[in-house]
C-alpha cells in the first residue's frame, strides 16, 4: 500500500558560455565536463532502468542555457575534440601506471568511462536533449523549464516585465526543442515572489517549487507543511516545496552521504597532481594547471593522506546509501501518513550537476534507489508533480512566501557588498526594454533583429550565475566581465534602436556570439 | 528522532575552512566557541553555496587577456531610488540624484540647505495606500553625502516599506527628494491565519513545521519559533546519517611521488619491447616511456630486434625504489 510519495527533482542547469572568438575557453569545460560526468552517466542511468523494465519516475529541469548549448553545432564539435583528448590522456595514463596495479585499473575505468561517453554522445547526433526527450516520450521522466538564463526573479520584481520575458522566452523555446509546452518550472535558485505566479500562469504553466519555508510561512497556514502541494491564491498555480531533510542527507559534504570515505575525492586530479610537462598538453594553454577529470583518490579520511580509489567499494556505498535513503523515506512516509491523514509527497530537489561531478558516485546511487524503490518495498512510490496533481487536484489555497533555496533562504546570496551593483544597471536596462517594446510594437527586418538580439542581451546579463560567482567573492572576474558585456551591447542596442542607425555587421557579430533562443520574440518583455 | 548535526562548531569550521580553501574562497570563518545549531545551519547553507560553486571550475591566474573595451555608465541621469527586499529583516535601497536636482535644493533652501543631512526615512506602510503622512510608522537613518546605497535593517518581517531619501533639516524639517517603490518582507515564521477549511491543531502543525528543518541563525526560520523548537516542541528529522566521521584539522602538507623515463634509441627500421610490450619509435629511432614508479624493483628488460631479425641486443635495467 502506498504510504507516500517520492518526487525527486534533478536541477540542470548550466549558464550560457560559448566563445567562439577563442579556440579555447576555460568556462566552457563547465559544460563538458558536466556531458561527461552528470548527462552522460544519468542518461544511461535511465538506459539501463527501461532495458531492464524497471518503473521509475524523475522530474528534471533542463535550463533554456543548457539546452541552447546541448544543442550548438560549434559547442558539440569542441566538447567531441574535448572527450577525444580525455580518451588520449587516459591511454597515456594506463601506459604510465603499469606498474601500479589500482592507478592501472582506474586509468582503464576512465578509458572506458570517457568512450562510452563519447559513444552516447555520437548515438545521439551529439544532441543530448534528444535522448532527455526519448524518455520524457517513455512517461519516465518529465522535463520542466527555467527562467530564460536563470535570471533571479526576487530581484527583478521591480521591472516584472523582465520576469515575463524570462518565463515566456523559456516557455517558447522549450516547446520549440521538446514538442510541447512545459507543465512546470523550476524557478531560478527557486526564487519565488509572491505575485509572479500570475506570470507563469499567463505562459501556460502548472507548477513551480519552493523552498520549504516558502510554502511553510505562506498565508494562510499550510495543513500539510511542505508535504502536499497548495494551489496559489488567485492564479490556481502549483507550488510543491522541498523536503529539507532529504536534501541534507545528500547536500551535507560532512554528514551527507558524499562525504563517505570510500567515495571518489574530488580534489586530487591528475590536472593538478602530476608532472607539469607530461600533463601539459591536457590544462590550459596557458600552462594554468585544471581539473581534468582523472581522479585516484577514495576520500580516505579527514586528512590529507588519501589511497587509492576502489570503484567496487565505493559502489557497495552508494548501495547501502540508496537503501539507506530509501529507508528514511519510508519512516519518513509512514510517519507522516499518519500525522496527515494522507499519502504525503515528499520532494527532493539536488543542482543535477552534483551528481557525478561534485558526487562521482551519485548517478549509481540514482541508479540504486530506483531499482530498490520499484522491486523491494510498497510503501513509497515515485511521482513527477504533474502525476501527482492529476490523481490530487484538491489542494489548499494560499499564497507562498518570498523564499529561495539560496545561502540564508533569501536573496542575500544576489544581493551584498560583492555583487549589489549590478541591480542598478539591470533595471536601467530592464526599463529600457520596455521602453523599446513600447515605441516599436510591430517591427520588422533589421529592427526587429535588433529588438531580439536586445533582449538576448539582456536576458544574458540577468543570469544569476555571474550574481553567484561575484557573492562568492573570487575568480570573479569572468562574472563581472559578462554582466558588463551583455549590458553594454544591450545600452548600445538601445541607443542604435533608438536613434534607427543600427549597425549590421556588429549586429551579426553578437548575433553569431550570443546566438541561443534563434526565435526569440521581443515582445515578450512587457 | 536523531539530531542529525552533532559535530562541533570548531570542527566543522576546519572542514569548511577546508572546502574553502579548495574553492580560494576568501571569506573567513571566525573562530568557534561552541556548538550550536545555528552554526550547523550555517555550515550546511555554506556547504550547499560551496558544492555549487564546483560546478564553475576556475583555473587560477588567468591571463586577463579578456580586458573590457568599456566600462558601464556611472549614472544614467535620474532621480530615482529602488527598494528591494533582502531577508525578512533587511531591505537594500539604491539611487541616483542628479547634480542639478541637488542644486535646485540647495537654491530653494537658501541659507535652510547648510547643515542639512541626508536622510533615508523608513516608512511602515502595511497594509495601507501610502500618501506621504499616513506611515503606521517610520524611522530614519542618517547617511553620508557619498552613499548611492544602504542596508536597512527594518526588524519587521511580514511588513510594507517605503523609504524617502531626503534632507533633513536643522529645524529638525524633513524634505523629501525622492521616494522608493513599496516592497513587502516576507514572514520570517509561520503565519498566524488559518484557514477554517484546511485547520490543523497547532501541535500538529508544530511537528510538520519542525521536521527537516536543520535550525540555525541563517535558517530562515525566525527566532521565536526556533525558540519553540528548541524547548523540544518539534521534531526536528527522524532520519539516521550513516556517514560517521571523525574530523581531524588539515596540517601544512608535501606530496612526493615518482616516476621513471626509459629512453634510448636503435636502428629506426627495428623493432622494441620493453618488459615483452611493443614499441612505437619515433622516425629517428627513438622512443621514451614514462612509468608512474611505485616502491620496490622494477626489471625492465628492453628488447631491441633488427628489421632482418638476425640481431638481438637486450639491456635491463632495474630500479629499486624504496621511500622512507
Amino acid at each position: 500500500m502506498t504510504k507516500g510519495y517520492l518526487c525527486l527533482v534533478l536541477h540542470g542547469h548550466l549558464p550560457f558560455v560559448r566563445h567562439p572568438e577563442h579556440e579555447n575557453f576555460l568556462e566552457e569545460d563547465w559544460l563538458y565536463e558536466a556531458i561527461t560526468e552528470t548527462y552522460v552517466p544519468l542518461l544511461s542511468v535511465f538506459e539501463g532502468l527501461v532495458n531492464d523494465g524497471i518503473d521509475f519516475r524523475i522530474t528534471m529541469t533542463l535550463s533554456p542555457t543548457l539546452i541552447s548549448m546541448l544543442a550548438d553545432p560549434l559547442l558539440e564539435e569542441r566538447y567531441l575534440k574535448h572527450i577525444n583528448r580525455l580518451i588520449e590522456l587516459s591511454q597515456k595514463e594506463m601506459e604510465r601506471t603499469k606498474w601500479h596495479h589500482d592507478f592501472r585499473s582506474l586509468a582503464q575505468m576512465y578509458f572506458d568511462r570517457f568512450s562510452h561517453a563519447r559513444d552516447i554522445f555520437l548515438k545521439y547526433n551529439c544532441n543530448l536533449v534528444y535522448a532527455f526527450k526519448k524518455f520524457q516520450d517513455l512517461g519516465k521522466l518529465e522535463i520542466i523549464t527555467c527562467g530564460a538564463t536563470h535570471g533571479f526573479f526576487p530581484l527583478m520584481d521591480v521591472c516584472r516585465e523582465s520576469v515575463r520575458a524570462q518565463v515566456k522566452v523559456a516557455a517558447d523555446h522549450y516547446e520549440s526543442v521538446l514538442g510541447r509546452r512545459p507543465k512546470g518550472i523550476w524557478l531560478p535558485e527557486c526564487g519565488f515572489c509572491p505575485g509572479h505566479d500570475e506570470i507563469l500562469k499567463e505562459a501556460g504553466i502548472s507548477y513551480f517549487f519552493t523552498d520549504s519555508h516558502g510554502i511553510l510561512h505562506g498565508t494562510p497556514r499550510p495543513k500539510y507543511g511542505v508535504f502536499a502541494p497548495v494551489y496559489c491564491k488567485g492564479t490556481g498555480v502549483a507550488a510543491f516545496g522541498r523536503d529539507l531533510e532529504s536534501s541534507k542527507q545528500v547536500w551535507s559534504s560532512i554528514e551527507g552521504y558524499p562525504g563517505d570515505y570510500n567515495y571518489r575525492e574530488f580534489y586530487r586530479d591528475v590536472g593538478f597532481d602530476l608532472e607539469f610537462d607530461y600533463i601539459k598538453p591536457y590544462i590550459h594553454p596557458d600552462g594554468v594547471r585544471i581539473n581534468t577529470g582523472i581522479k585516484y583518490y577514495r576520500i580516505t579520511g579527514s586528512n590529507n593522506h588519501k589511497e587509492p580509489y576502489v570503484p567496487e567499494w565505493a559502489r557497495e556505498r552508494a548501495a547501502e546509501h540508496a537503501g539507506n535513503f530509501m529507508f528514511n523515506r519510508q519512516k519518513q512516509a509512514d510517519y507522516l501518513n499518519n500525522l496527515m491523514g494522507k499519502p504525503p509527497i515528499i520532494v527532493s530537489p539536488y543542482d543535477a550537476e552534483l551528481f557525478g561531478h561534485w558526487w562521482y558516485e551519485g548517478p549509481i546511487w540514482l541508479d540504486f534507489l530506483f531499482r530498490k524503490v520499484a522491486c523491494d518495498q510498497q510503501s513509497i512510490r515515485m511521482i513527477t508533480p504533474s502525476e501527482y496533481l492529476e490523481q490530487n487536484p484538491r489542494n489548499q489555497v494560499i499564497t507562498p512566501s518570498f523564499s529561495s533555496w539560496g545561502y540564508k533562504g533569501y536573496a542575500e546570496m544576489w544581493l551584498q557588498g560583492t555583487n549589489d551593483w549590478i541591480y542598478r544597471h539591470l533595471h536601467v536596462a530592464s526599463a529600457r526594454m520596455t521602453e523599446l517594446v513600447k515605441s516599436f510594437p510591430h517591427s520588422g527586418g533589421l529592427q526587429l533583429r535588433a529588438l531580439n538580439q536586445a533582449l538576448r542581451e539582456l536576458l544574458l546579463a540577468q543570469s544569476s550565475d555571474w550574481g553567484f560567482i561575484l557573492g562568492t567573492g573570487t575568480h570573479t572576474s569572468y562574472a563581472v566581465r559578462r554582466t558588463k558585456d551583455h549590458l553594454l551591447r544591450f545600452n548600445r542596442l538601445y541607443e542604435d534602436i533608438k536613434s534607427n542607425h543600427i549597425d549590421e555587421p556588429w549586429l551579426s557579430d553578437i548575433e553569431y556570439k550570443d546566438n541561443l533562443f534563434p526565435n526569440i520574440n521581443y515582445q515578450h518583455h512587457q | 528522532m536523531k539530531r542529525i548535526f552533532k559535530k562541533s562548531k570548531e570542527a566543522l569550521s576546519k572542514v569548511i575552512s577546508k572546502v574553502n580553501s579548495k574553492l580560494k574562497l576568501k571569506k573567513k570563518l571566525k573562530p568557534a566557541k561552541a556548538v550550536t545549531a545555528d552554526a550547523q545551519k550555517d555550515a550546511f547553507g555554506f556547504q550547499e553555496t560551496a558544492i555549487a560553486n564546483t560546478k564553475f571550475s576556475h583555473a587560477q591566474n588567468v591571463s586577463p587577456d579578456r580586458s573590457m573595451p568599456q566600462e558601464l555608465l556611472s549614472s544614467y541621469d535620474v532621480d530615482k531610488i529602488v527598494l528591494q527586499v533582502r531577508d525578512p529583516h533587511w531591505l537594500h535601497a539604491y539611487w541616483e540624484v542628479r547634480n542639478q536636482t541637488t542644486e535646485r535644493l540647495r537654491v530653494n533652501l537658501g541659507d535652510r540647505f547648510h547643515g542639512a543631512r541626508r536622510v533615508l526615512r523608513v516608512y511602515d506602510v502595511t497594509s495601507i495606500i501610502f500618501n506621504g503622512s499616513n506611515a503606521n510608522r517610520f524611522f530614519d537613518i542618517v547617511i553620508n553625502d557619498f552613499a548611492s546605497s544602504w542596508y536597512i535593517n527594518t526588524d519587521g518581517p511580514g511588513r510594507s516599506w517605503c523609504v524617502d531619501l531626503g534632507l533633513m533639516l536643522t529645524d529638525g524639517s524633513f524634505i523629501t527628494i525622492i521616494r522608493s517603490n513599496v516592497v513587502q518582507t516576507p514572514l520570517d515564521g509561520p503565519s498566524w491565519i488559518t484557514d477554517e477549511e484546511w485547520m490543523i491543531p497547532d501541535d500538529l502543525f508544530a511537528r510538520l513545521y519542525g521536521m527537516g528543518f536543520g535550525l540555525g541563525k541563517s535558517s530562515p526560520v525566525g527566532g521565536a519559533w526556533q525558540e519553540r523548537i528548541k524547548q523540544g516542541l518539534f521534531s526536528s528529522g527522524i532520519s539516521s546519517s550513516p556517514v560517521k566521521k571523525e574530523i581531524k584539522e588539515r596540517n601544512f602538507w608535501l606530496k612526493v611521488d615518482c616516476e621513471l623515463i626509459v629512453y634510448g634509441a636503435t636502428e629506426p627500421d627495428a623493432s622494441v619491447t620493453v618488459q615483452g610490450v611493443p614499441v612505437k619509435l619515433r622516425q629517428d629511432g627513438t622512443f621514451t616511456l614514462r612509468y608512474y614508479l611505485p616502491d620496490g624493483k622494477q626489471v625492465i628488460p628492453v628488447k631491441a630486434t633488427s628489421a632482418d631479425k638476425l640481431e638481438n641486443r637486450t639491456v635491463t635495467p632495474i630500479v629499486i625504489r624504496e621511500t622512507k
